[in-house]
């Protein structure tokens, strides 16, 4: 099943690439991605029903545990609402001439491969295939970065490309040190490089390289999660990117170097014996959620207000797992699961605004968004609502798990200022998108045209949202509490 | 435990490490972009070089593998590619770095001395030659250097692939065979998709911008 979920995104790729006709290719990424979900969905059952033991393929090489589970489901149901969305957008970026038909044909080439890489990161368990599927799912995206050739976009493509490689080429340290750390230990001269194998033989390992690995392999994959001061492609990158691309971005692909960087985490946890990891991961994270308030507040573009906004929910993951209590690292992955669902939604309708003016600048849309786009605007100030962690939605939820869990356990004072960021994070989108929203609309805009798919692709993961919200299912709860686990160590 | 290298393989390799050092420093000074593209072919020949004489003196095949890929791929193929490129964008020759020959040339030395002092905690686990580790860590860093003071294009790419360099050597360094196969191969093809994905970037770069210069990328600001 495994090799399936990594087959099915990957031939969809290769067919794309012999496809010539438009409507084609987008039926063989909407195939491929309701394939894959379904996939997802029993992999997912397969593992609750195992108790949490691991499914492995390919003698261990590809190897699933609850986490795993956990994020394939991630990246299948934002690839699919991705996919819903993309179809309407790129018509109507082809229809208006933003994209050539060779560009649209790239993005759904290079879209699957990107997928692919996303899921290969998680079911690898030898750690060097795991950075190989982290560089490859980086160098997949650049040219989706790229896609509408503009001088912003190549330089936020560049950056990207730079900044991305520059942290790999630590990360690549960081994970020689650590099969560095594992040689001699289990008595042979090439050991195997698998995660599950060093897991086992943890204690054994070399402890001064493995702190100095861990050190390596935080900043390198900390880049590619977009940590704070590693940050600094994440808003040029979200914001240039076409809108679809940005929510795959952002729903995702930074949570998947989170998870790489959590494989590492749990291993350097195992080894040391203390929270030398856990403190390290806990300051990146609360620094990250500090810094982005500021720039949240101060920001004038949507797309990167949304990626700022991501910065800080990647910071309150990490801050979760660093507690390490019970409740807050279930909190992490719940929060994973919610904010996968909200930000690609507030992307799609940031991309209809930046469709419909041209522009995503606060100052020249002006407001009133609420005449000249209603449906958009709902579809917004939900979505908003949502990622500011007001009820009724996850995102309040998580949170609360969060911060309840940080303040019962001995974390007051993180508690403390991770509730500070949220509140500055808070009012800034909620101030931003109540200028943009309401208030006098500029005259003489054209009104949106509303397209049934449209509603369905921004509808459909709020409409899951909520759902998952009022009623989260035992058997979910099941998979993160064993994937909880299995971040804190406990078997 | 390995047993260990015969006195005069782990000179060979000593030797080669520096050379790779001094290669790099070279390329801190040459003003030249192709000089800069040949002078990188020179030290992945010198890494290929430690790659095979680390599986001579093992008998490991699985090290000849990766000094065969390293000869193919870093000292033919990918200084090819950037030379053809080179000759496609018709840039000028002459690299501009924001600090001038002898303040780089400073500032490299000055690195390469931290480099020594921060490998000295573990200059104890290498496997192989002395303070092959300490060239690996002066590498990096020094190719992070070049990286950032450098405005064109192709040459942040050059010093990204040097520091590359650097990583294989600590690999080779910390390791002796390397890592496992299937590992090495990945990395491998990733670095030659990576330097394409690179080069065509570079081409619309250069197309959009009538530019190499990655100094005038400055329009997204916070």
């Amino acid at each position: 099943m495994l090799t399936a979920i990594l087959v099915v995104p990957f031939v969809v790729a290769l067919l794309c690439l012999v496809t010539r006709r438009c409507g084609l290719l987008e039926l063989l990424n909407l195939t491929g991605v309701v394939g894959l979900l379904v996939l997802g969905v029993k992999l997912f059952a397969v593992v609750v029903t195992n108790e949490g033991a691991a499914l492995t393929e390919w003698g261990e090489f590809l190897r699933a545990d609850a986490l795993s589970a956990w994020m394939v489901l991630l990246i299948a149901a934002v690839s699919l609402s991705t996919t819903l969305y993309a179809v309407r957008y790129f018509r109507r970026d082809l229809s208006e001439a933003r994209v050539t038909r060779g560009r649209f044909r790239e993005f759904y080439v290079l879209t699957p491969l990107f997928t692919t890489g996303m899921l290969l990161v998680v079911l690898a368990n030898n750690l060097g295939v795991m950075w190989i599927a982290v560089e490859a799912m980086a160098l997949s995206s650049v040219f989706l970065v790229a896609l509408y050739n503009s001088k912003t976009s190549l330089e936020a493509a560049w950056k990207y490309v730079m900044l991305g490689s520059l942290g790999l080429v630590l990360a690549l340290f960081g994970t020689i040190f650590t099969y560095a750390a594992a040689i001699g230990r289990a008595g042979d001269a090439m050991p195997s490089f698998h995660w599950s194998r060093l897991m086992a033989n943890a204690p054994q390992l070399d402890h001064h390289l493995m702190t100095l690995a861990f050190v390596f392999v935080l900043v390198g994959y900390g880049t590619k999660a977009g940590l704070a001061p590693m940050h600094t492609w994440l808003p040029d990158a979200h914001s240039e990117a076409p809108s679809p691309t940005s929510a795959m971005l952002s729903g995702v692909s930074l949570k998947i170097a989170v998870y790489a960087l959590l494989r590492f985490h749990i291993l350097t946890t195992a080894c040391l014996g203390s929270g030398f990891s856990r403190d390290l991961l806990l300051g990146f994270g609360l620094f990250s959620m500090v810094l982005a308030g500021p720039f949240v507040l101060v920001q004038t573009n949507l797309k990167r207000m949304l990626a700022y906004s991501s910065l800080e929910h990647v910071g309150v993951i990490c801050v979760a797992v660093g507690m390490n209590a019970p409740v807050t690292v279930f909190g992490a992955l719940l929060h994973m699961g919610y904010h996968a669902l909200t930000k690609p939604v507030l992307f799609f309708a940031a991309g209809d605004v930046h469709q419909h003016f041209h522009t995503l600048d606060f100052r020249r849309i002006g407001g009133g968004l609420v005449r000249s786009m209603p449906v958009t605007a709902l579809v917004l100030g939900l979505a908003a609502v949502a990622v500011s962690g007001l009820p009724p939605f996850g995102l309040f939820v998580s949170e609360m798990t969060v911060l309840a869990g940080g303040f019962t356990s001995q974390h007051v004072w993180v508690s403390v200022v991770m509730l500070a960021a949220l509140i500055v994070v808070f009012c800034g989108v909620l101030v931003k998108l109540a200028g943009l929203l309401l208030g006098p609309s500029a005259s003489g805009r054209p009104r949106e045209t509303v397209s049934p798919s449209g509603v369905v692709a921004m509808g459909l993961p709020l409409g899951t949202l909520l759902l998952f919200t009022a009623w989260l299912p035992d058997s979910v709860r099941q998979l993160m509490e064993q994937a909880a686990n299995i971040i804190r160590g406990v078997p | 435990m390995n047993p260990p290298l015969q006195d005069s393989a782990s000179h060979v390799i000593t030797l080669l490490a520096s050379g790779m050092l001094v290669v790099q420093l070279l390329m801190a000074v040459q003003p030249m972009l192709v000089t800069n593209i040949r002078l990188f072919a020179i030290q992945s020949l010198l890494l290929a070089a430690i790659a095979a004489v680390v599986g001579g003196t093992y008998g490991a095949v699985h090290v000849y593998v990766i000094a065969g890929l390293t000869l193919a791929g870093k000292v033919v193929f990918l200084p090819w590619r950037l030379e053809r490129l080179v000759r496609q964008i018709r840039i000028e020759q002459e690299i501009r770095p924001f600090l001038n020959m002898p303040a780089s040339m400073l500032t490299c030395g000055a690195l390469t001395v931290l480099a020594y002092v921060v490998s000295r905690p573990i200059t104890s686990l290498e496997r192989v030659g002395s303070n092959t580790l300490a060239v690996a860590m002066a590498l990096t860093l020094t190719g992070f250097f070049l990286m950032i003071n450098r405005r064109k294009a192709i040459t942040q790419v050059l010093a990204l692939l040097t520091m590359e360099n650097g990583v294989m050597l600590a690999a080779i360094a910390l390791t002796t065979y390397g890592m496992p196969l299937v590992v090495e191969i990945g990395i491998f093809f990733d670095v030659v998709v990576a330097v394409m994905v690179l080069g065509i970037l570079v081409f619309r770069i250069r197309e959009t911008f009538a530019s190499m210069d990655v100094s005038k990328l400055n329009e997204l600001k916070w």
